[in-house]
This record gives C-alpha cells, structure tokens and sequence, in this order.
C-alpha cells in the first residue's frame, strides 16, 4: 500500500507541475520580483551548437513554473522558521518591516562618491551655495544589533571628511523607522515634515504649505517581491497642495506632472512621485516670485521630497547622476548662482559605482 | 543536465518515465539509451561523439578481447583499448596541466590549448576500461549487444557523476529487469532524499562557505566553521548525488551499489576510505593496487604501490597540485596508520574519532583550496591565535543563521536518522507519514530550485 501512495504521488507531483507548466501559458514579467521573465528560447543548431539554447530553456523552465510566487514563499518559510535562518537572499523582517541586508562598507565606493562630488563641485559648482545631505537607509534605525549592517558612523565621518568645504545637513536625528515604508527602501512622503524643517533652517527657507493627503491603499513595495512573504502592503500617502496646480513640470524635455497617478498599481508604485526615475526633471512654481532657483543631485528619494520644497522655490532642477553623465548634464543645465543640495542615500553612497562620469 | 534542476524533475522525468514505462520489454533498453543520450546531449552537445565512440570502440574491443583471449594479440588489443581510452581522459582532462606545468620547469611558453572538459568523462572511461580489462581477464564475458552495452556505458542515473558502476553489476539487469511498486517507490525515496542532500543541505551550506570566507576580518572561529561548513557540503553534495543516482536507477529495476557508507563517523582513515566514495576506491584497488602486488610485497613495494593509487587517486578528482597534494595526504596519513596508529586507534575510540575528523577536515581544505598557497594559510588561520580574533559579530551573525543548518547536517551525517526510520517501519501511520514526508521534500526541494538560479553539482568538474 505505502509503496503504491509514494509511487502515485511522485508520478502525480511530477507528472501534474509537467502538464500544468505546458498548459499555462507564458507570462512576460514578474511584478514580485520586478523583471522580464525568459521566454521559450529560439532554438537552432547554432543556439543548440553553444548551449544557450539549452541554458535559456533552464532558465525559462524556472521563471515560467506555475506557482512560482508560491514556491519561493514556500522556501522562504523553510529558510526562517525550519532552519532559522536571520536572512533569505539577504532579505529579513523585523517588527513588520522588510530589510534588505547592506554590508560591509564598501570604502572603494565611499571614497568614489566623494571624489565624483568634489569634481562636480570644481566644474560646475564654483559659484553656487552647496549643501550635502546623507539619507540613513531604514537599517540605520534596526534595533536589533545581531543584523550585519553598514557602520554609519564611520560611513558619515568619512563622508564628511572628504566633503567637508561643502555645508552639511544633518538628518539621521529627525528620521526615525516609520518614516520608512514597510516593504519598501523608501522614506514616506507624508512623514518628511521634519526633514523639510531641517533643511530650511540650514537652506534658508521656511515652508508653510498646507498639504491634504491622498491615499493608494496596496503599495508593494521593491522588498515585497524579494521577501516572498505574505505581508500586508503599505498605504501610499501623497501629498497635494492648491500650490500644485499652477506648478510645471518638465521631465526630460516632455511635459510631466508632480504625481504621476498612472504609476499607481504598476510594477513600482512609488514612480507615482515625478514618474520614477529619470536624468532630468525640472519643477517651475509660477506662484512663487523669489526668483530663487535650487539644483538637486539626487536619488530615489529626491522624487518624494522634491514636491515638499517646490513653494520655496521658482525652480528646482533635479540632476540623478545615475541616468545621465557629466557631458549630457552640461549640455541641458545651466549653472548660475542657484542653490545646490546633493542629496543622497547611504545606500548609493555604498554602491557609488552607478553614479556617472 | 542537473538532476537537481526544475528541467530533469519536471520535464525529462516526467516524459521519459511515461514513454520507458508505456513501451514494451524489448524496447526499454532503446528508449534508455536515446534518452541518456539526450541528456548527455543537453549538457554535452559537443562532445556527444566521444560517448558514442567510447560506446562503439569498447564494445568491438571487448569483442575482440574475447575472440582472442588468451593470446599475444589480445594483449595487444588490450593494451590499444587502454592507450585509446587514457588518451582520450589525458587529452581532455591533464593536457592544460602539463603544459602549464611543463611551462613553468622550463620557461617556455606553449600556448594553453581551448579544451573543455567533457563531463563525465572520469566516470564512463573508468566503466569502460574496468569492463575492458575485466573481458581482457576473463572475469566477465564480453557484451554481445551493443544495444545493451551501450546502455550501460551512457545510462543517464550515473553517467555524468558516478557511482562507477561496473558492467557485472547490471549485466543481468540489462538483458532482463523487472520494476515494481517496491523498487519504484523505494527509487523514489531515495532519490529524494539524495536531491535534498544536495538542494536543501550541501547547496545552503555552499552559501555558508561564501559567507565565511567572505568575511571581512576572518576569526578562528569562522576558518573552523568553514572547514567543517566545506567537508559536510562535499559529502552531501557527493553522496547527494550518488543518492539520486541509486534511486533512479531503482525506479528503472537496476541495483547499483553503494558509494557511500556515512563516511564522517569513521574511526579511522582506512576506515574513512571504505565509506567514500566506494566504487572509485574499491576500483582503484581491484585495478591498480592488486595487479602492483597490494601489501603481500616487500615493505618499500606496498610503500609504493599504495603511494601509486593515492596519487592516482587525487589525479582523478583534477588537473590541479592541490588533488594531486591530496591523494597523497591520505597515503601518508594511511601508511602512518598502518605502521603506527592502527593498535592505538582501535583502542581509543574517542580520540579516534576525532583524529580521523581533524584528518578529513584538512582533506577537504586541500581538496577544495585554490593555489597551495592559500591552502596553507586557510590551515594555519585554523590555529593563528597571535594574529586572528577569536570571533566577531559577522562570524556570530552567520554562526546563528546557519546553526540550525549545521546541527540538521551534521545528525544528517550520521545513521542516526536512518536507524529511528527503519525502526518506525512497522507502524500502521507509516504508510502515510512516508509519503508525505517524501513528497513534501520534493516540493521543497522544488521551491528552492526556483528560488536559485545557479547550481552546479561540485562533482561535475571530475
């Protein structure tokens, strides 16, 4: 009888995934884990010849298996409730919140990303207020101590030894974990009021805007996916503001908008502020008369903060390094006399390599 | 291909096992060949031609062999066949070796040559030269179906990574086999157990390796861990193998033998080496060391003999000093044994053990070191309490994650889960217990499949 149930039932789980996965057709994207999947390769005695044929199959095999969100939800709980693991593909959660492991200093990078900052600032920078800020990731305010994580102070000491002509804003001490989304690396818009604060105290400018909150319910943040387990999602808030209408936005040479509402439910939501990520967006405020113009160097996070400075300025212009080198920004920006405000995340700082020459 | 791959579980097994089962008797063997012919082909597009010679050349070789039995020409056949197979394994295998070796004595500087390494090809030449010199000897009468030799040089459970299946073995079951429910289902068991071996246990504690030398500040304790994180991952992934390689073939009504024995509760070297990695050493001691004399010779003769077989033991597994610095570690320590220790270890069982432990440790640093001088170092590091810290929080953090990995490895290395196993046989709930047990891993299995993306089996590269 046992031997009759483990032969069936082999033949029945191998057997059944075999015709389920022929059966069910292709998908071309994996919104969990954010990227294309491999489609039935082309196959030729060429391809055959030198195997990609064969290792584009392997892996359309993975990536096109039913259940796949499942199955790796399912070692996911192996991975941390049968072997006790602290991480799954460097991935842990803590108190409700998805981590993403950042370890060690990459001190190569860190001194890249000052060498990068400072020969921004000797070529285009010579007659401009600046001013640096550091982001802390979310990993900066784990508390528990067992976690490998970067050593921030010396991340920020370094830093600011290298930059230290440069005016520096310190934000680790108005920032706290739920300002951070849950099952995302980014800081919540809705929370940045403090951070706003700190900046005019040093920048010289007070915002008084009024804002009302707008709320997508069922963000999946970029950890969702990674983590593979069943969490709740996070309530996107944006903040609106009468001020907003009149704003324009150019987003690379093409009309845009501050929220981008069709970004919502897409693969990230968060693209909701200014569209995601691009080279060069530029915010013009009409109702502002100060003449006063700022220049962001930024990453991610630049996109949800931006909006929260915009009644303080004419003109921001937002430059992320990482979509576009030195050349092209030459070419579409002209340096005066405006502020400066580099502004980057202790993650990037960590990975400089994607900044552009 | 893998056996551990979403592509063998879920679309050659499931394919193969309904066209060999739906076909009739005589047909089986054809439907094994072609499918292990095609699942060389997947991984092997290549080199296919050099199975399918080695498949016709042994065949009429030993046809020949038994025609001619007995006389000078077999001799001379014989010793052809043998030329014709180590030159194949030498040219593929040892010709970057030598060049890089003959390079550096005397300066010159012979272009490396674009060889790529067949796989498998350690496994099927040692088949075929045992079955050739066991036809040359009289010991097995020589194959007079190529259909069914063929079978045996290529069947897919062991072709790519062993056990090194000797023809006698399944002679019989090549011509006749039968498959039940008993035989299907006890493959199936295992073959489970021997892919969780190597997707849950040695593939998790491959990661563990990478953390703990890829530590920033290495710590005694993380050079420890390593050592013993390295020598579970070869035996789980080894014998993974072996596993999987028994179990389907049972699922098919062939019996291959053991190739291994819970090699790490060995009391002693000699006896660490009648558990792993059976089928090389019993062949390397049936057709290498027996033919040299064994140890009924003069003392310097069996020193020989038994130096002779370590090396080629090592020079099997690679084309690098350190397989070859290997196989010669366990002469040594095996003479040193033989001479010294054996009356000692047999008394002291404890010490023993941890003798034999600390000895297979630094095997498997050597064994899977790169360059003979970061050998050194990874075992001096075990002992340098002058320049290393004991431990620090990176070597804690993976000590906690992986503790549970460990502790499931190391009772997984021992019989003792198989003993507690074998003693619930007679419970009625087994009946159901064991199936979900088995199925259940299956499907974790599966799950971690997909969730990875790169596997290669460490064995492959032999």
């Amino acid at each position: 009888m046992k031997e009759k149930v483990i032969t069936f039932s082999f033949i029945f789980i191998i057997g059944g995934f075999f015709l389920l996965n022929v059966i069910t057709p292709d998908k071309d994207v994996s919104w969990s884990e954010r990227r294309t999947y491999q489609l039935f390769p082309e196959i030729n005695w060429k391809q055959i010849q030198n195997k990609n044929a064969m290792n584009s199959f392997d892996q359309y095999a993975l990536d096109q298996f039913v259940l796949r969100d499942t199955f790796r939800s399912l070692k996911a709980h192996v991975v941390f409730n049968l072997f006790h693991q602290l991480d799954n593909n460097q991935i842990f959660v803590k108190d409700g919140y998805i981590f993403k492991s950042e370890y060690p200093n990459n001190e190569e990078s860190i001194k890249r990303f000052i060498e990068k900052i400072k020969k921004l600032k000797s070529q285009y920078l010579l007659h401009n207020k600046i001013y640096y800020s550091i982001i802390p990731d979310k990993n900066y305010y784990l508390k528990d101590s067992i976690y490998l994580n970067l050593n921030y102070d010396d991340l920020y000491q370094t830093v600011r030894e290298g930059l230290s002509e440069l005016e520096y804003i310190e934000l680790r001490d108005v920032l706290s974990l739920e300002d951070y989304y849950h099952t995302d690396t980014h800081w919540r818009q809705e929370r940045l009021d403090k951070v706003v604060t700190r900046l005019g105290q040093q920048m010289g400018f007070i915002s008084s805007t009024n804002y009302s909150e707008k709320i997508y319910k069922s963000f999946y943040g970029v950890y969702y996916g990674q983590a593979a387990l069943q969490l709740k999602p996070d309530d996107l808030v944006y903040l609106e503001s009468d001020e907003f209408k009149n704003v324009i936005v150019d987003n690379y040479e093409k009309e845009s908008v501050l929220y981008n509402i069709d970004k919502l439910g897409s693969m990230d939501s968060y693209d909701v502020f200014l569209s995601g990520s691009t080279p060069l967006v530029t915010i013009e405020n009409p109702n502002q008369k100060n003449g006063k113009e700022l220049i962001i160097f930024r990453d991610s996070y630049g996109s949800s903060l931006a909006p929260l400075l915009i009644s303080s300025y004419s003109k921001i212009i937002l430059i992320d390094l990482r979509y576009m080198n030195t050349k092209a920004m030459e070419k579409l920006v002209t340096f005066k006399e405006q502020d400066v405000l580099i502004l980057y995340s202790t993650l990037l700082i960590n990975n400089s390599i994607s900044i552009k020459d | 291909m893998l056996f551990s791959s979403v592509t063998f579980l879920y679309y050659f097994l499931p394919i193969f096992l309904l066209i060999y089962f739906v076909i009739p008797s005589k047909g089986k063997n054809l439907v094994l060949l072609l499918f292990s012919l095609f699942f060389y082909f997947y991984g092997e597009p290549k080199y296919i031609w050099i199975l399918i010679f080695s498949c016709i050349f042994n065949f009429y070789m030993g046809k020949f062999l038994e025609k001619n039995f007995h006389t000078k020409k077999a001799t001379y056949l014989f010793i052809f066949s043998l030329l014709v197979n180590f030159g194949l394994l030498f040219y593929f295998k040892y010709t970057n070796f030598a060049i890089r070796n003959i390079n550096s004595i005397l300066g010159l500087n012979i272009p490396i040559l674009q060889i790529v390494l067949p796989i498998g090809i350690s496994f099927f030449t040692f088949q075929t030269v045992g079955y050739i010199i066991d036809v040359y000897r009289g010991k097995v009468t020589c194959s007079h179906n190529i259909l069914h030799f063929a079978t045996y040089v290529t069947l897919f459970p062991q072709l790519v990574a062993g056990p090194i299946v000797r023809y006698q073995t399944v002679e019989e079951e090549l011509r006749k086999r039968k498959t039940t429910y008993e035989t299907f289902s006890k493959g199936v068991g295992r073959f489970v157990i021997g892919l969780s071996k190597k997707v849950l246990l040695a593939n998790v504690l491959g990661e563990c390796c990478n953390a703990f030398m890829g530590l920033s500040v290495p710590t005694i304790l993380s050079t420890w861990l390593h050592a013993i994180a390295v020598t579970l991952q070869i035996y789980f992934d080894f014998s993974g193998y072996s596993d999987m390689a028994i179990g389907l073939g049972l699922m098919l009504g062939f019996h291959f033998l053991e190739n291994f024995n819970y090699p790490l509760i060995a009391s002693s070297i000699t006896d660490f080496w009648r558990r792993w990695h059976i089928s090389l050493s019993s062949w390397l001691k049936d057709y290498i060391y027996i033919p040299l004399g064994g140890s009924r010779v003069l003392r310097w003769k069996w020193i020989r003999n038994i130096l002779i077989v370590w090396f080629c033991t090592g020079f099997w597994h690679g084309a690098e000093w350190n397989f070859i610095l290997w196989g010669l570690y366990f002469a040594l320590l095996l003479l040193f044994e033989k001479i010294f220790l054996k009356k000692f270890l047999q008394n002291h069982k404890v010490i023993a053990h941890i003798y034999t432990l600390f000895c297979i440790l630094i095997s498997f640093l050597i064994f899977n070191g790169e360059g003979l001088g970061n050998i050194g170092n990874e075992i001096i590091h075990l002992f340098d309490f002058k320049n290393l810290p004991f431990m620090n929080h990176e070597t804690l953090y993976y000590m906690r994650s992986y503790g549970v990995l460990f502790m499931i490895a190391v009772i997984a290395s021992t019989p003792i889960l198989t003993n507690f196993v074998n003693r619930l046989q007679n419970k009625k709930w087994i009946i159901w217990v064991e199936p979900i047990y088995y199925m259940g891993l299956l499907l974790i299995c599966t799950a971690f499949l997909i969730d990875a993306s790169f596997n290669p089996f460490l064995y492959f590269r032999f």
